[in-house]
């Protein structure tokens, strides 16, 4: 999903772009040390499993990013959205990806097929439910990974991806998840001025995101010979094992933005929501509006609204409150309110851009760079609130971190018969 | 809230209460002065009705009278006017009793039913009306009692949508002209602690208030069963008022209010704008939700968020925090404290649904007149803007709901009648009137 930034503002200028890649230019002269990297060519060779709009888009920008990065093999679920999505790369990015036809993979399995070709770094852009396994797959395989948010969609995936992680840190492998707000300019400054003390002590704080009902999103349509497993994959925004919900899906950038200024993740939440637009039964099991508040440590509450619903009044923004001041930020700029007044603009680079060439870099000079716990925990952070407004039920991170056994995955990956799950009700929905 | 006050604490407030009543010859012109005795007429005897009905007239003294009783229904009437006079066991509000019926003095005549009952009750001789029938007809009852002269102790909340919100702060100001008393249901205004926390708020104790939190996330239930053959739409609606927006106001205004009221009051302003979402998961029947969450902003951008569930099974809360740059103030109906640079813990306050009406009953007889009028109707203007941001989607300013919405949700006409129930509202689809 674009973020608003993203969606507002026109691709890169030439020299946005020049200036990123100069930039690691020098970085990359340096000579490789690490030893899982193809040390000498300088030659970094990507795998991209997922292939959808996501896919796309990060396989574009991490090609783009660096020189002498290739794209050389690809897999996804489904053979129709990898031609299409090898049709758009090869089209927009030419010699940089040669990935020839044995080296493009479909089905449950192509993320293993992928992971055996000689890749250095895989970018992980499968719908969310796949990350623990893939991310997994891809550390043991030693493999790089540049993976998208959100990593996981229950508690279960958190842990697999929080262990994957360790592993990567002992094995050297980079990990760069896909929040590309930790890169953006004016976020960068703002936060760090956050963590300096512009604004006192941190009390309060909101962060809310609401509209955009996304009721165009996808085949609308299923197909005669679609099994339920492959409906609910195409239609996977909307199913809750999949996407993990939208609060998870799209809004974890909201609330890492907020885990990030609090320097923590939450204690504890409440929270409620519903579905009143989308209720009909293309919308799967998905709400349509959350709220949840967070107990950050110390006792500081944060509220956090989100809704996907058309026709209301947008509103895309986190603000904090300190004991000498507040700050606003939204993805275009930080405002610091109080006594140490400042603005921030977004500098106009694309962190999309950024986070790739931090990797290639990372890779190349053999530097640690692993943000798989900071992600997991903001995965998490979106999941709880989630689980909260299911069951109704006020939650604790340390439960729901190490002992909740909630797991969303189907019985079998196989294309047959699989049940839409109902939708939750709080106060009946079970904690598990 | 809902904590049964103890005997103790009960006995306690009454004797305080009886010292008052015992003062000094009353000066109010209003007042049938001289007699020290107030006649008390009850609009709306249900069970809120009936539980203020005692607390007006134990709280006090004997000379406190109830004197006349009106309802739209006979049947409620009846249940109400059996259990005054022969005692009932205690609830949420009050404490076990005996029966009152040496404070009774309602006869045949000055029982009053039907859509017009209470301007009948009004015409009964009493000096003081209790407005205890669901809101929806609060705002009309409180403009026709002040009309008429009398003294009014109101429930929470004070009005469904904007326009009977303009018209209770009209009747708000005329009561003050004519020195009227007016006390409002929310009886945390009235009780110990509150006071206590809040007066140290506005003395700084906190700092400069920059967040707070207020919570009514509890049970509710559906509108269950089918409407009786041979009823009219209005009647069953009437009957199960609380599942109908035009007569409840939904939750958010109904219940909630109260703690929105604190909010007001800890800031001492109303919000400057607000924005609202919520649905209903659970509950069936009516056209009511089940949840609200609204983000209220406040003068110097001071956002405070409202969270109110009715879903049974889930977690509970009902309070209300306030955070300041020096610490923080938790309150709910039983305990409270101020942490940071100037702890504080209250004592213990006395039955606060007593005490509202020992305090408007001696505003009455000292001639005092206390007017919570137009703070009760701020407070619930507070929760109906809630409400229309959270049905439409809307962001919404307090000054446009105010002065310029026209939302009036009066049923084409007040007869036992067809009364096609409203949909439930859609976010993004429901106008914003």
């Amino acid at each position: 999903m674009k973020n608003k930034a993203m969606q507002t503002t026109p691709d890169l200028s030439r020299r946005d772009f020049m200036k990123a890649s100069a930039a690691l230019g020098a970085m990359s002269l340096g000579v490789s040390t690490n030893k899982i990297f193809a040390a000498g060519s300088g030659k970094v060779r990507i795998g991209l499993i997922g292939c959808g709009g996501r896919g796309t888009h990060d396989a574009t920008k991490c090609l783009n990013s660096s020189e002498n990065v290739e794209l050389v093999a690809m897999g996804d679920t489904f053979r129709d959205r990898l031609e299409s999505c090898r049709k758009r790369l090869k089209q927009n990015l030419g010699e940089k990806v040669k990935v020839t036809d044995d080296a493009c993979f479909s089905g449950f399995n192509a993320y293993k097929n992928v992971l055996a070709c000689d890749v250095d770094m895989v970018i992980l852009t499968t719908t969310p439910h796949w990350r623990p396994m893939q991310l997994k797959a891809a550390i043991e395989a030693g493999k790089h990974v540049f993976m998208e948010k959100p990593v996981a969609v229950d508690p279960v995936g958190v842990r697999s991806v929080i262990a994957s992680s360790e592993l990567a840190d002992k094995k050297g492998l980079t990990i760069v998840a896909g929040t590309q707000m930790r890169r953006i300019s004016h976020l960068v400054e703002g936060i760090k001025s956050i963590h300096d003390g512009a604004i006192g002590e941190l009390v309060g704080g909101q962060c809310v995101r609401l509209g955009g009902g996304m009721l165009t999103w996808g085949p609308k349509q299923r197909q005669p010979d679609w099994s339920d497993m492959e409906w609910q994959i195409r239609r996977w925004l909307f199913i809750t094992w999949l996407s993990g919900d939208f609060i998870v899906e799209m809004h974890v950038h909201n609330l890492d933005v907020m885990n990030w200024a609090f320097n923590a993740h939450p204690v504890q939440c409440i929270g409620m929501g519903g579905r009143q637009v989308r209720t009909a039964p293309e919308y799967g099991n998905c709400y349509d509006h959350f709220a949840v508040e967070y107990e950050y440590p110390n006792g500081v509450r944060v509220e956090y609204m989100g809704s996907q619903i058309d026709g209301v009044t947008n509103r895309n923004d986190q603000r904090f409150v300190g004991t000498k001041g507040r700050a606003y930020t939204d993805f275009g700029r930080v405002v610091i309110e109080g006594p140490n007044k400042a603005e921030y603009a977004w500098d106009r680079i694309d962190p999309c851009i950024t986070q790739h060439a931090d990797q290639i870099a990372a890779i190349r000079e053999g530097k640690r760079l692993n943000e798989g716990k900071r992600i997991a925990e903001s995965t998490l952070t979106a999941i709880m609130g989630r689980m909260s407004a299911y069951t109704g039920r006020a939650l604790k991170w340390d439960w729901a971190m190490n002992a909740s056994k909630l797991d969303l995955s189907p019985p079998k990956y196989e294309f047959g018969d699989l049940e839409t799950r109902p939708v939750a009700i709080p106060g009946q929905t079970k904690l598990i | 809230m809902n904590k049964r006050v103890s005997r103790r604490e009960f006995v306690k407030a009454a004797a305080a209460a009886s010292l008052i009543g015992a003062g000094p010859a009353l000066t109010s012109r209003l007042h049938a002065a001289g007699s020290g005795a107030v006649k008390v007429g009850l609009i709306g005897c249900g069970g809120r009705g009936t539980g203020a009905a005692t607390q007006a007239l134990m709280g006090v003294d004997k000379s406190v009278k109830l004197w006349a009783m009106a309802d739209m229904f006979r049947d409620k009437l009846d249940v109400s006017y059996n259990m005054l006079s022969k005692g009932a066991k205690g609830r949420y509000d009050r404490v076990d009793f005996d029966g009152l019926a040496d404070q009774m003095d309602v006869p045949e005549e000055r029982k009053f039913v039907g859509f017009d009952a209470f301007r009948k009750l009004l015409g009964s001789g009493v000096d003081m009306v209790i407005l205890t029938t669901p809101p929806h007809f609060r705002a009309e009852h409180f403009e026709a009692a002040v009309k008429a002269g009398k003294h009014v102790f109101m429930e929470k909340p004070v009005a469904v949508d904007p326009v009977g919100i303009r018209k209770v702060i009209a009747a708000a100001k005329l009561a003050k002209q004519k020195g009227l008393s007016v006390v409002a249901g929310t009886q945390r205004r009235h009780q110990r602690h509150y006071l206590e926390i809040i007066k140290r708020i506005h003395n700084g104790a906190i700092g400069e208030i920059v967040a707070a939190q207020c919570y009514w996330n509890g049970g509710g239930g559906s509108l269950r069963g089918e409407k009786p053959d041979g009823m009219s739409d209005m009647e069953w609606q009437l009957r199960r008022w609380y599942y109908f927006c035009w007569i409840c106001g939904d939750h958010i205004v109904e219940q909630h209010v109260h703690n929105i009221d604190i909010m007001n009051w800890a800031l001492q302003a109303h919000p400057v704008q607000c924005m609202g979402m919520g649905g209903r998961e659970v509950r069936r029947g009516g056209n009511i939700w089940d949840h609200f969450a609204i983000e209220f902003e406040y003068p110097r951008g001071v956002r405070v968020l409202s969270m109110c569930r009715q879903i049974r099974g889930c977690s509970d809360r009902v309070s209300e925090r306030i955070v300041g740059t020096k610490g923080f103030a938790y309150i709910d109906s039983a305990t409270g404290y101020i942490k940071g640079e100037n702890q504080y813990e209250p004592p213990g306050s006395p039955n606060p649904y007593v005490q509202e009406h020992v305090d408007l009953i001696k505003s009455i007889r000292e001639g005092d007149a206390l007017n919570e009028g137009v703070q009760v109707a701020e407070s619930t203007m507070n929760a109906i803007m809630g409400r229309m941001s959270a049905y439409t989607g809307r962001a919404l300013k307090w000054d446009w709901a105010m002065n310029a919405s026209k939302l009036d949700l009066t049923p084409p006409k007040y007869e036992l009648g067809d009364l096609p129930v409203a949909p439930v509202p859609v976010p993004g689809k429901t106008p914003l009137v």
